[in-house]
């Protein structure tokens, strides 16, 4: 009842999270992946594009590149607009432009692992196969599975211009080009120096820096276990040498068509052939460009 | 909303008599009906319905209470009902939903449709013109959940593949009507006997479902805020409608944005499109 009367107060200063329904406007811009994909280095690297003048930190991200799901229907509805807004929603048709960062499910499942445990949502003994499993089954957050999140989108608004798809180890390799992407994406008018100082104020060693600092007091991390990094080790591949055999196979036999069609190789020879299951995909939604309010 | 507004749904918030919509908690044995609007789905639910309750015979307001809209109830009424509950929604992909029946219909007809449903609630008038209107439908402009293309592709791609999804055409429910309720109740798991289908899909006649809107229509959910009570909510429950009345211009824009998932889907394209089946391997 206190739990119900302290939700009805909060909804009616707009002081409840956002979270899935918030008031969205046309002219906002969607950063959107499955959790766990590297949506805060891309926050941070367009953040620190957009923002010259001064570094993106944990302390004002937030106003910068508001995350849907950690602020306030109120405190959204004062972005400036045109907003750039973090989520991790599967396909929401009000969206309508979306950066969209896709990232090999292997690495995304340790990652995902790692910041369970974190929270303190699981301990340090839980099995990782088991873990797994439940991943791939999506019942760990409700997010939906990851296939049927990076499905949801794809489906919908592949080959959309309002669509922009990022791969986070390209981004890793190559991320002066893949952020040089972004910018005429946004709109944004960018030079070589603008971009390399952006990448630069954004590298991993930056952001752990700060993260040691200022953890305790940014919103996603405040209060968790200060012992597991919210930054990662940056790296795609960890998998190979982390995942138990049996949930790679686990993972691959769920996603490996969409796995393959993303670039992510296989490491399944034998078994079953994959057969491309009937994926509808392109931009369904189409026509963004006429007035869509 | 107002504050005073939003403090009185917080007063039903807490007593749950707020319409359950992105609020209601869906169980795992739940199985929602889902279409895009104007696609069969009420005659859907009338027909399992009448599965559900052989006697007495239903009108649409039991009917709206059997298989109840996710926003036509409150909490409380969904808290209520007896498992395992049967649910309508209208939205793109919703991972909560583990059990989807999901309903497409050609969109050529799905927008003439719509285009009577608007007439209905008076949101246009006669001379609004239908190319205009074809143009928004394609843009997915007046609807809230999504175009009719990003609704099917959202739960085709995510679910299309697996054993608790049940696509269903409505142009084969027309043609085979008790065939294709069959797939419905074994996917309910329901024992039923060809006799109680026949019944079913007998009491959910065009005709019959016509007579008993003239009935209740008034008071039913669906039709009280509707302006124009010279337009029915049930039409003419036909397939095909659209070649008689959609201009050419009209349905080149709609197989233009949509031809390779409805071709994919068995509604065969008018207009010469570059059908190239844009399987997701071949795209990226």
């Amino acid at each position: 009842m206190i739990g119900e009367l302290k939700y009805v107060l909060r909804n009616a200063l707009g002081k409840d999270l956002a979270g899935r329904y918030f008031t969205t406007f046309p002219d906002d811009t969607f950063i959107v992946s499955f959790p766990r994909s590297g949506n805060t280095w891309t926050r941070f690297l367009i953040g620190n594009l957009i923002q010259p003048s001064g570094s993106i930190t944990f302390l004002n991200i937030e106003r910068v590149i508001p995350d849907t799901n950690a602020l306030s229907k109120s405190d959204l509805r004062r972005i400036p607009r045109p907003r750039i807004l973090k989520s991790h929603q599967h396909f929401d048709p009000r969206y309508k432009k979306v950066i969209y960062i896709v990232r090999d499910p292997r690495d995304v499942a340790l990652s995902h692992y790692n910041w369970q445990r974190k929270r303190r949502e699981i301990d340090d003994q839980y099995p990782l196969e088991r873990y797994i499993s439940r991943f791939i089954a999506g019942d760990l957050a409700g997010w939906g599975s990851w296939g049927e999140h990076v499905l949801s989108w794809l489906a919908t608004r592949h080959n959309s211009p309002d669509f922009l798809l990022l791969r986070y180890e390209a981004m890793l390799e190559e991320p002066l080009q893949e952020l040089g992407k972004v910018a005429p994406f946004l709109g944004i008018a960018a030079t070589p120096e603008t971009l390399a100082t952006a990448v630069e104020r954004s590298s991993a060693d930056n952001m752990r820096k700060m993260e040691k600092t200022q953890g305790n007091k940014w919103v996603t991390t405040k209060g968790r276990r200060e012992d597991i990094p919210f930054v990662g080790k940056a790296k795609h591949g960890g998998w190979q040498s982390l995942l138990p055999e049996s949930s790679v196979e686990e993972i691959e036999s769920a996603w490996g068509p969409l796995m393959k069609t993303l670039g992510y190789e296989l490491t399944r020879r034998s078994g079953p052939a994959l057969e491309p299951p009937f994926i509808p995909l392109g931009n369904w939604g189409a026509r963004h460009d006429q007035s869509n309010v | 909303m107002s504050v005073i507004h939003k403090l009185a749904y917080g007063v039903k918030h807490i007593l749950e008599l707020d319409i359950a919509g992105h609020n209601l908690v869906p169980y795992p044995d739940d199985t929602f009906i889902v279409s895009y609007p104007k696609s069969g789905n009420t005659w859907t639910r009338f027909l399992i319905a009448n599965l559900l309750q052989p006697d007495p015979p239903l009108t649409l307001l039991n009917m709206e209470r059997m298989v109840p809209a996710v926003d036509g109830q409150t909490r409380r009424f969904f808290k209520a009902m007896p498992r395992p509950r049967v649910i309508r929604d209208h939205g793109p992909f919703n991972p909560q939903y583990k059990n989807v029946i999901y309903i497409v219909r050609d969109p050529r007809d799905v927008v003439i449709s719509a285009y009577n449903f608007v007439l209905k609630g008076s949101i246009i008038d006669e001379s609004y013109p239908l190319t205009t209107f074809v143009n928004e439908f394609v843009r997915g402009a007046r609807s809230a959940v999504g175009s009719w293309g990003e609704n099917v592709a959202s739960w085709l791609a995510t679910r299309g593949n697996t054993p608790r999804f049940l696509l269903l055409r409505y142009e084969d429910m027309l043609s085979g009507t008790a065939h294709e309720l069959g797939k419905v109740a074994s996917f309910l798991g329901m024992q039923v006997s060809a006799d109680r289908l026949a019944e079913a899909v007998n009491r959910s006649s065009a005709d019959n479902m016509r007579k008993l809107e003239k009935m209740h229509g008034d008071k039913w959910i669906q039709n009280k805020h509707m302006k124009r009570k010279d337009i029915p909510f049930v039409r003419s429950a036909k397939a095909g409608g659209w070649q008689a009345v959609l201009p050419k211009t009209a349905v080149a824009e709609m197989e233009s944005a949509w031809g390779p998932l409805m071709a994919k889907l068995g509604y065969e394209l008018s207009t010469s499109q570059a059908v190239e089946t844009r399987a997701l391997n071949a795209a990226l």
